[in-house]
């Protein structure tokens, strides 16, 4: 096992030097993400905890409701490992640079799958640890849990942990063997996230907050059919629920069997694992390394769309936004990403078309313009979550051929604001289509339908700017998934700072808009006075757009011409 | 013609690139050798604009390139060491894309692509994803590129890194062409052959500084010996002590 320890030395030694040997930048960076990986760790914590104390007040179905959720939380981990395992999987095992360097290394095969299988576990367990924690602990601290309870996390952790990367894994060997590792990779991660876009409309469309209002169902037997979550005695979410639970409620009952089932399925799929990689792992991975002739889909269609576009632009500017376009819909990463962006729309729209305004106590017709106004906010917040992940990266995505751009004749200034209008375009159609239609849904007065238009109209200018902007200051032009880049330290900078610029504009435009709104219900005229206050209000909403539209592009010009690898 | 003054770089303290003084003449193949971490590569970077010099001033064609950037880079090709492309266009959409951000003129724009495919040996590959070409394959498409525009000056950093023999034959012949019609070559290289088969004047470099430079007979004269350009290296960059210890 000499071999083993060798190959997983350099990622302790790598994470150790990322601590270590951080200076500047790099140490804000890892204290910022820290303290907002804390700060989320006990959002998660008070929000189980306030929930759990909210069941546990309801007689009868309060420990019937805390339990279903504890079997949800522990298959949804157990599903999102899985999937987590097979990406991550797919890369450790066929496609990191490395590999070819490990596998002509004198270690045996078995200890470079366990080596790469460990990777593997290390990269998906943090997930359930930052995420799930919270929601154990705070099960814990409601139910008053002895430390039973807290050393059976462990007993349930590890082995879910385990199991999922196993199966993960023997599900990426098994592909691979069948297919190549790329396009293995493009299916995994298309179904993955079809899966999870199909499972998250599901949970909405079924309306869990109806769940806290058992008055909205006709009989008992009703609700608790309701509560009913998929789960069968056959799953180890399934298993670790059982034992969980006693020891939460201090069920005297022996859990030796669910101990035994779930650390024996543990061991298990590690055998069969080793097993099968020694089958099928080695063939699966050379022909990983065999050069493919990579063709694509819709050539035509894209060189129709491409031209169509591009045509009124000037070459440089032609150059550039074709290529963006092309390099976006021929990147697997990137396109499916607009499958989420479709959930995304999908549900924030079905939201407001399930909105119970009728039962409201206030005035149907205030409810509804204050509700249209708030949507400026949301639909702002909407567009920012989308610009992360696809404006933000922009000047990223230039990846290592950036060198092409510095050394060509286009000034960076010009390049900045090619990616800028690449962006603001669709962007600007997305806004608008979520803003007209969800006041549809609304039924606003004419007035609300114009100014809410006008108003996400030209905050997405600012939006797209600060995506853009601060893409270029915080730029990562080293990345190997462009996905990822959206989750660093630039990125939650960038939904700091929209989310900022979004809420003055709200706030900016509340006493104005309420003003017109009260003297038109009142049939009273708005005085000269309101009308100084509320011209000079919109002018700073001028004044501020202007500004967000200019700083971070400028920061980002400044950042790139900077640069220096 | 290219001209450096008192050229100079440092990065975080470290003098990368120290007070280079060079003149290479128009039509010229120049070659600028050293070892690993001479500053050769830093030094090209300064002179196609992906990096700011610290100190001092770099002229092409009697252009400063901090003023006149754009201008500069129109008239450069550059082949960088390692062929970092955008692995999701096709080949010749990456030339079509090259050729609109140097506005190269639309028209017979297509025949120069094909022709340039053509010799490359990259036609039957025009439409498949750069991601995946051979290392070598990516090298021509980049040599191709660069001369896409017809450069005045062809900025090379390692030219045979990845090719094979017919292709490192075809580079060498067109650098020698490309010269012999007015334009400047300038080329960093480890590969001694070549720079001594294809330069007419080369300088060599260590810790960012000029030890030597001129023609090969200037270089044999300032060494004081009459052997290879590979002794005349060693003796100057203190390779040869290196050796001694295997």
């Amino acid at each position: 096992m000499k071999a083993f320890k060798l190959l997983i030395s350099p990622r302790f030694a790598g994470f150790k030097n990322d601590i270590t040997r951080s200076k500047g930048n790099r140490k804000i960076k890892i204290l910022t993400l820290s303290i907002a990986g804390i700060l989320l760790w006990l959002i998660l914590f008070f929000l189980f905890y306030r929930m759990l104390i909210y069941f546990s007040s309801q007689e009868l179905i309060g420990d019937i409701l805390a339990k279903q959720l504890l079997a949800m939380v522990l298959l949804m981990l157990f599903s999102i490992l899985i999937f987590s395992n097979i990406i991550t999987a797919l890369s450790n095992l066929y496609l990191s640079h490395d590999l070819e360097l490990c596998h002509s290394s004198p270690a045996t095969l078995i200890e470079l799958f366990l080596s790469r299988s460990f990777y593997t576990v290390v990269d998906s367990s943090w997930m359930p640890l930052v995420f799930g924690l919270p929601v154990l602990i705070a099960y814990g601290f409601v139910y008053h849990a002895g430390l039973n309870y807290y050393l059976s996390l462990f007993n349930v952790f590890a082995p879910l942990i385990i199991i999922g990367a196993s199966l993960g894994i023997m599900v990426v060997m098994i592909l691979v063997r069948f297919l190549p590792a790329q396009r293995a990779g493009n299916i995994v991660m298309f179904l993955s996230l079809f899966l999870i876009i199909m499972l998250y409309l599901l949970f909405r469309f079924l309306r869990p907050e109806r769940l806290v209002n058992p008055d909205a169902f006709i009989g008992v037997a009703q609700y608790l059919a309701a509560l009913k979550t998929p789960d069968s005695p056959y799953l180890p979410s399934h298993w670790a629920t059982s034992l969980l639970w006693a020891n939460l409620i201090k069920d005297q009952t022996s859990q030796i069997f669910n101990h035994l089932l779930l650390w024996s399925t543990t061991f298990a799929m590690v055998i069969i694992d080793i097993w099968l990689a020694e089958y099928i792992y080695f063939e699966g991975f050379s022909r990983s390394v065999e050069a493919k002739r990579r063709s694509y889909p819709g050539k035509n269609i894209l060189d129709k769309v491409v031209s169509a576009v591009t045509k009124p632009l000037a070459p440089d500017a032609n150059s550039i936004i074709a290529k963006e376009i092309r390099t976006f819909f021929r990147d697997n990463t990137q396109w499916s990403q607009l499958l989420f962006l479709a959930a995304l729309m999908a549900v924030y729209l079905y939201n407001f078309s399930v909105l119970p305004l009728e039962k409201s106590p206030i005035k149907s017709i205030y409810l509804q313009n204050a509700l249209s106004f708030l949507n400026i906010g949301m639909a702002g917040f909407v567009i920012s979550a989308l610009s992360v992940r696809f404006v933000f990266p922009a000047v990223s995505s230039e990846g290592k051929a950036f060198w092409i751009i510095l050394s060509s004749p286009l000034s960076l200034r010009r390049f900045l604001w090619c990616k800028y209008f690449a962006y603001l375009i669709p962007m600007l159609i997305v806004a608008e289509i979520l803003i007209i239609y969800s006041n549809y849904l609304l039924k606003v007065t004419p007035f609300m339908m114009v100014l809410s238009s006008i108003t996400i109209f030209f905050m997405v200018f600012g939006i797209v700017a600060l995506g853009v902007g601060l893409g270029a200051v915080y730029p990562n032009f080293q990345h190997e998934n462009i996905a990822k880049i959206a989750t660093g330290f630039g990125g939650f900078i960038y939904m700091v700072a929209s989310s900022v610029f979004i809420a003055i504009i709200v706030m900016l435009e509340a006493g104005p808009v309420y003003a017109i709104l009260s003297a038109h219900f009142k049939g009273e005229t708005v005085s000269l006075l309101q009308w100084v206050w509320i011209g000079s209000s919109f002018i700073v909403v001028i004044l501020l757009n202007i500004f967000t539209v200019k700083k971070p592009m400028s920061l980002g010009l400044k950042a790139i011409t900077d640069y220096e690898g | 013609m290219i001209k450096f003054e008192n050229l100079t770089k440092i990065y975080h303290g470290l003098r990368a690139v120290d007070n280079i003084n060079l003149m290479v003449p128009q039509g010229t193949v120049f070659g600028l050798i050293g070892p690993n971490g001479a500053g050769k590569t830093t030094t090209i970077k300064m002179m196609v604009g992906v990096l700011r010099p610290t100190m001092g001033n770099i002229f092409i064609n009697g252009m400063e390139i901090s003023r006149e950037p754009t201008k500069i880079k129109k008239i450069i090709g550059f082949i960088p060491d390692r062929p970092f492309l955008y692995e999701k266009l096709s080949g010749l959409e990456f030339l079509k894309f090259k050729a609109g951000l140097y506005g190269v003129s639309r028209n017979g724009i297509d025949a120069r692509i094909s022709n340039l495919l053509d010799i490359f040996e990259l036609s039957d590959w025009e439409n498949e994803l750069i991601e995946s070409y051979s290392h070598g394959m990516k090298q021509r498409l980049i040599i191709a590129a660069a001369i896409m525009h017809d450069p005045k000056v062809i900025v090379v950093d390692e030219p045979m890194v990845g090719l094979d023999p017919k292709g490192a034959k075809l580079v060498k012949k067109i650098f020698v062409d490309r010269a012999g019609k007015g334009a400047t070559v300038f080329m960093s290289t480890h590969t001694l052959s070549l720079a001594q088969e294809i330069c007419e004047r080369i300088a060599i470099v260590n810790n960012g500084r000029i030890l030597a430079c001129g023609t090969y007979e200037d270089l044999k004269r300032q060494a004081g010996t009459e052997e290879s350009l590979e002794s005349i290296f060693l003796k100057l960059t203190g390779g040869d002590e290196a050796c001694e210890g295997i």
